[in-house]
């Protein structure tokens, strides 16, 4: 039955719908972000509109008599399944941004050369007061400067990120991160600060916190670094961006 | 069809799976690829990890990067496949007969440079060489222009420049991007297109370059203009649903890889002239990112990396990857498929190794 021509058609039809209603449902409810930059959304409503497109073409590609339209690729079974696969997973998978999980897989970027930063990048950083610095800005400030464990010294510090215990941290100390993502996920990078608190141990990988504080000398992973005595640690609810963007 | 060739509709009529066993097998090799991955985060999580829990953050890992990498590239995709498709419909073959040139040397140096005209990433392209090629296309043109158009063309020009401005590794990129596709785009030029081609993509390649085909135009008066259109995009259906298939094989790999293999383990492995150039190479393959973004990606390394290594990742990454070289098999015959991994993998190798050594940090 899968080829006979007309079957065919409505079947393939349908499964561009089916991905472009997929699609939607995620700009929707706003979880479009746990998977690609901000900047690339106007990608996805373009997507959203020729998958629709295409799918309406069809019919009117064979609409009359002679039915010319043939393919050269036959559709079978395992193709459908396979272009549903993303649909399927998505709606099995609840979707949940990059967490503490992913980054055991990663390098933490406590802070980097001078020149591996975009010069730009550190302007913008630079030109924010200490308390409106997220994390990136932080990351950013840290790595153009050489001594940052003394310069930063004594300014206030207010980001948030999520909570992720590092085997190579002390027990008061608890490291707070977000992702950063140019393009999709799969270019993330994390951007992390040590917090330090007293019953820092008590914070669950994965929450997401809002930490005030003030910098101080400290170290991770024997290297000195700024690290952040906090004065409050307040739990708060994922943000809409869960990533922030280069 | 109004340019299709009525013969080639009726081959496909008469066996609409060409080479069953072929697609059979490639279909065996996914399932087992596939099911590779999935026994190895089960491992994973119950030999390293504390079992269910962890197995659950895992497995949400990578369905978060899977889609992340699909819903990034299917825009891309489906660009690539709306050109295709408007090629199909509306550029003459005997076009590409005119202005195009037959001979290897120039056809390769033009198709590696007409990504400046048409603008598409390693996901966009692949759609198009297709459809190029079934246009009668000259191999070595397709080849040069698959592997470079995903770097020389603006968008990722600019990107390039923005994340490392004016300098040895903007200009690096560029220009053995440029010389590694023309190479290969030559060294392709010697083979026969049945031998390179899938037996579809070779057929209609065959139809289309080496036969008469003026009477191709007197079969049919033009079907009126929305209806060629139509047929266009139901075309690019066709394409893109084709595709979709390696790039979601290929995504699902990328993520597994990404979910399974720690970065510390690849970047931990070394430094040394040679070494590093490996490594970024298959980090480079693993991640499967974007070639408009990768630059900015290379910056992370810039510094912990010799120069050599750092183009190298900029040069091999957008021509080959896990998912692009899923989706050649699309286009291109198993063994050819090899060659277009292992040519760019080679020649970008030599080129940062020499870049190491010659050229210094």
């Amino acid at each position: 039955m899968l080829q006979r021509p007309r079957f065919q058609i409505a079947a393939k039809a349908l499964i561009l719908l089916t991905l472009a209603l997929f699609l939607y449902t995620r700009l929707a409810d706003g979880t479009l972000f746990f998977y690609i930059n901000q900047r690339f959304m106007a990608y996805t409503v373009l997507a959203i509109v020729g998958l629709v497109a295409v799918a309406i073409s069809y019919r009117a590609a064979t609409g009359s008599a002679d039915g010319a339209t043939h393919s050269h690729h036959a559709v079978t079974w395992g193709g459908l399944a396979l272009v549903l696969l993303p649909v399927m997973l998505g709606v099995l998978v609840p979707p949940q941004p990059l967490g503490a999980a992913a980054i055991e897989n990663r390098e933490l970027a406590v802070s980097a050369q001078p020149h591996n930063v975009l010069p730009a990048a550190v302007r913008a950083a630079a030109q924010k007061d200490a308390i409106d610095r997220n994390l990136l800005d932080w990351f950013n400030a840290f790595s153009a400067s050489s001594n940052a464990a003394q310069e930063f010294a004594g300014q206030p510090v207010d980001v948030i990120g999520f909570v992720y215990h590092d085997e190579r941290l002390a027990a008061d100390e608890v490291l707070v991160s977000r992702f950063i993502v140019s393009c999709c996920v799969a270019d993330a990078n994390v951007v992390t600060m040590v917090v330090r608190q007293p019953d820092a141990a008590t914070l669950e990988d994965d929450a997401w916190v809002q930490v005030q504080g003030v910098l101080e000398p400290g170290e991770f992973n024997g290297a000195p670094l700024p690290v952040v005595a906090a004065q409050s640690i307040t739990p708060m609810a994922m943000p809409d961006q869960p990533y922030l963007y280069p | 069809m109004t340019v299709e060739r009525p013969d080639a509709a009726a081959d496909v009529a008469a066996s609409p799976l060409p080479n069953p066993r072929a697609r059979w097998l490639r279909w065996v090799l996914t399932t087992l690829l596939a099911l590779a991955a999935l026994t190895a985060i089960f491992y994973d999580a119950f030999v390293n990890g504390d079992g269910l829990p962890y197995l659950y953050q895992r497995v949400q890992t990578f369905v978060t990067i899977f889609l992340g990498i699909f819903i990034e590239a299917a825009p891309f995709l489906l660009a690539g496949a709306l050109v295709s498709g408007l090629i199909a419909v509306f550029v003459d073959q005997s076009a590409i007969d005119r202005y195009l040139p037959k001979a290897a040397l120039p056809g390769a140096l033009i198709g590696g440079v007409m990504g400046v005209a048409f603008p598409v990433c390693e996901c966009g392209v692949v759609p198009v060489v297709r459809r190029l090629y079934e246009k009668g296309l000259p191999l070595s043109i397709g080849i040069a222009f698959l592997l470079a158009a995903p770097v020389v063309n603006p968008v990722v020009i600019l990107s390039t420049y923005s994340a490392f401005g004016w300098g040895p590794i903007f200009v690096g990129r560029i220009v053995f991007s440029f010389l590694i596709a023309v190479v290969v785009g030559l060294i392709f030029s010697r083979a026969k297109p049945e031998e390179v081609l899938l037996p579809a993509v070779s057929q209609a390649h065959h139809d289309a370059c080496c036969h008469v085909h003026d009477h191709d135009h007197h079969e049919h008066a033009p079907a009126p203009l929305g209806r060629r259109f139509a047929q266009a995009f139901a075309l690019a259906g066709d394409d893109f649903l084709d595709m979709a298939r390696y790039l979601i094989a290929g995504s699902m790999l990328a993520a597994a890889m990404q979910t399974l293999v720690p970065q510390s383990a690849l970047l931990a492995v070394g430094q040394g002239p040679v070494i590093s150039v490996a490594v970024l190479q298959a980090l480079a393959f693993v991640l499967s990112v974007c070639s408009t973004v990768d630059a900015f990606l290379a910056l992370a390394f810039a510094g912990a990396f010799t120069t050599g290594a750092v183009i190298a990742f900029l040069v091999f990454g957008p021509m080959v990857d896990i998912k692009s070289s899923l989706m050649f098999l699309g286009v291109f015959q198993r063994r050819a498929v090899a060659y277009l991994i292992v040519l760019p993998l080679v020649l970008s190798l030599l080129m940062g190794v020499w870049w190491n050594l010659n050229l210094g940090w």
